[in-house]
């Protein structure tokens, strides 16, 4: 027993100096998923980052009297929008009905004298039909400004009444134009701001909490894949062959593979957390016991997808296919890429036949949700039976001796 | 007998690789299996390894069987498989200490062994570059020094020459008699006639599966004819009946066979026996389309038994 623990001992141990030669293998342990982490983490960081939203809004003013330069000032004077007064050829093209400018506004010649009038009016606002974060904030603000103006000028009408009432000789022009200006003065000194706050209780996400889970459980299964050919590999080049005829049992030789795979796996996934974390600011939650136990049964898992693949596969070349077809499904449906909250009800479930699904359910938890080691336990258990499960059926097929 | 094998079968699918093959190998021989690609050998050397079990018949090494007794047999056996079976960004010292660990070596025996075997191999100075960086004679070297780092009673060879150059085919050779000379029995294929003659005691011809021939390099030469072989094309095709009988009777005639229109006529003198050869088809009235007198080889006999160069 003591001499099949120590010759497992010397597999896993030869086949961890194998590793740490390979520099190529570290750069596809290590470095490529850093490199994807960071570069998708500070790519979506505007779709999750907190904080003001801001835009630069083209403003095209066509109106004769004062209130449309109210207006823009209003707006200008918010710190979410930067004003930009549209030239002679894009007040041209924009009064064409055609905008290629992003968010542009168009205040129209009569907008003074509608609003003074009480009639309605029409702002003209063109947006980028593809922006899906500050346009629809800035169209409410210009929304709301717009409204406040008619409303403050149906006050001031209302006011100009009332005084020509108590005062039949008063000038009623002067009264209306003093009251419209200073109401919109008023506006003009009270800018339209957006602003997002978290909401109680929910902290505010820094994209590599979100990046790093996802990319680092798919890029362990990648390495398991390499680990996986590795096993081929052996089995084909003779010397799975050599140890087969050595005093060494079967029990020892994958063992040994098997513990050495899963000591990378840990190693890789635990790195690319810490460098998310010392580097990046991703949080590790308030349960480094439960991030640990997520990180182990996520690598003993993805160890066992591995062996799997081995089995079912013949050839190295046929390990490589499959596994980038699998790694890619799973990591798409498990929420490698994207949140699994975005995606339809039916596509979650679906999602959840992946081990990318369990295993980003227990660890987000943890690091976004603040949840505990208690609280993940169930995350866990299903993904320690997933991978025992796969472990079983990839020791029961798997063929030590070539074909 | 350190080794015996009797009758050993093994079927893949439809196929018999090894149909029935039975010999046996002295302490401290050299055995060779001699044949073409496909022969069985490799299955044969496989089986004897414990790496495959026959389909039927048995085989024992130092009397513990090779199905039953696997653990046993491997802690006696040394196996040399016909791929570099070497994990090639480890170094020729690493390689060999893993190896080693997995026959039990530890220690100062395993540092020994080690060294040992990389002065055997004449690698010593190389022990720390990774295999990848060698020749393919060097990685042979170190090939066949992994299978010998517990001092293996009996070694199996499968063909540890393929694709080296001639100084290293040198080097390999004189290891393997060195390995002999030290008390280890071997057994050794290849599909390589001069190897097998230069270094075998005992040679087993295979082909299809079957051994066709087998004994030492002399025995297997006489079934030819000591003084060589006269082959002649004869026409017609079927000549009188009575006329092998007589040109067996001539002087130095040692046996003949008949293949189509060809016979080939073994001789412990060939030189003196063509004449009495051709007097005798001549009056028998056949002739002659060609003639050719060969010295005696296993190539010849591979030939002759299988009507097939060794090579194809």
């Amino acid at each position: 027993m003591l001499t099949s623990l120590r010759k497992t001992w010397y597999v896993t141990a030869k086949d961890l100096l194998i590793v740490a030669k390979d520099r190529g293998a570290w750069m596809t342990l290590l470095v490529t998923p850093l490199v994807v982490i960071v570069i998708v983490s500070f790519a979506l960081s505007p779709v999750y980052k907190g904080g003001s939203l801001h835009a630069t809004l083209l403003v095209s003013n066509h109106d004769a009297g004062g209130l449309g330069k109210q207006l823009t000032d209003s707006l200008a004077a918010s710190p979410n929008i930067t004003i930009q007064a549209a030239g002679d050829r894009e007040s041209k093209t924009l009064k064409q009905g055609g905008s290629s400018y992003g968010l542009s506004l168009v205040i129209p010649p009569d907008f003074s004298a509608r609003v003074q009038a009480g009639q309605s009016v029409q702002l003209q606002v063109y947006d980028d039909p593809n922006s899906t974060t500050a346009a629809p904030f800035l169209k409410g603000m210009i929304d709301g400004a717009a409204s406040r103006f008619s409303a403050v000028e149906v006050a001031a009408k209302a006011a100009v009444s009332a005084a020509i009432r108590q005062n039949p000789h008063a000038d009623a022009a002067a009264v209306a134009s003093r009251a419209s200006a200073a109401a919109g003065a008023q506006i003009a000194n009270q800018p339209i701001q957006v602003k997002e706050e978290p909401a109680a209780g929910v902290k505010t996400l820094n994209t590599f909490d979100i990046e790093t889970p996802g990319f680092a459980v798919m890029f362990l299964l990648f390495g398991v894949m390499i680990g996986a050919e590795g096993l081929l590999e052996e089995r084909d080049k003779g010397t799975m062959g050599r140890l087969l005829v050595a005093p060494v049992s079967q029990a020892s030789i994958l063992g040994g593979k098997l513990l050495a795979q899963f000591a990378v796996s840990m190693v890789q996934i635990t790195l690319l957390f810490a460098v998310g974390h010392f580097a990046f600011g991703m949080d590790t939650g308030n349960s480094l016991a439960g991030l640990a136990l997520m990180l182990a049964a996520t690598a003993f898992t993805a160890t066992s997808f591995g062996l799997l693949l081995a089995a079912l596969t013949k050839t190295r070349r046929q390990a490589s296919s499959v596994g980038i077809l699998a790694i890619l499904l799973m990591s798409a449906l498990g929420g490698s890429w994207w949140p699994l909250d975005i995606v339809p009800s039916f596509m979650r479930k679906l999602g959840h036949l992946s081990m990318n699904a369990w295993a980003l359910d227990g660890i987000k938890g943890i690091i976004i949700q603040g949840q505990g080691f208690i609280d993940i336990l169930p995350q866990a258990g299903v993904l320690l039976a997933y991978g025992s499960v796969c472990f079983l059926i990839g020791l029961k097929m798997f063929k030590f001796r070539a074909a | 007998m350190l080794v015996q094998a009797d009758n050993l079968v093994k079927k893949f699918g439809k196929v018999n690789a090894v149909d029935g093959v039975s010999f046996s190998i002295g302490e401290g021989q050299i055995f060779g299996l001699l044949g073409p690609n496909g022969a069985g050998k490799t299955t044969t050397i496989s089986i004897l390894s414990t790496y495959l079990k026959p389909t039927s018949g048995e085989a024992t090494v130092d009397g513990f069987s090779v199905t039953r007794q696997a653990g046993r047999v491997r802690n006696i056996i040394g196996f040399v498989p016909q791929e570099i079976a070497l994990y090639p960004t480890l170094t020729a010292l690493q390689n060999l200490k893993f190896y080693g660990k997995m026959y039990g070596l530890g220690g100062a025996a395993l540092t020994e062994r080690c060294r040992n075997v990389l002065e055997l191999v004449e690698l010593w100075e190389r022990r720390h570059d990774n295999i990848e960086h060698f020749s393919g004679g060097m990685k042979r070297r170190i090939n066949l020094g992994a299978g010998l780092l517990h001092n293996p009673r009996f070694l199996l060879l499968d063909e540890p020459t393929v694709g080296v150059d001639p100084q290293s085919r040198e080097h390999i050779f004189d290891t393997i008699i060195k390995i002999r000379d030290n008390g280890s029995t071997i057994l050794y294929t290849s599909h390589y006639m001069e190897e097998i003659e230069l270094l075998c005691d005992r040679i087993a011809i295979m082909d299809r599966g079957k051994v066709i021939a087998s004994g030492t390099l002399k025995e297997l030469l006489k079934m030819l004819g000591e003084g060589g072989v006269i082959e002649l094309e004869v026409a017609p095709p079927g000549c009188p009946a009575g006329l092998e009988a007589r040109i067996t009777d001539q002087q130095e005639v040692t046996g003949i066979r008949k293949e189509g229109n060809k016979l080939f006529v073994s001789s412990s003198d060939s030189a003196r026996s063509l004449p009495p050869v051709m007097k005798v088809l001549e009056e028998a009235g056949c002739q002659v389309s060609s003639l050719e007198l060969y010295a005696p080889s296993l190539e010849k006999l591979f030939i002759q038994l299988t009507g097939k160069e060794l090579r194809e």
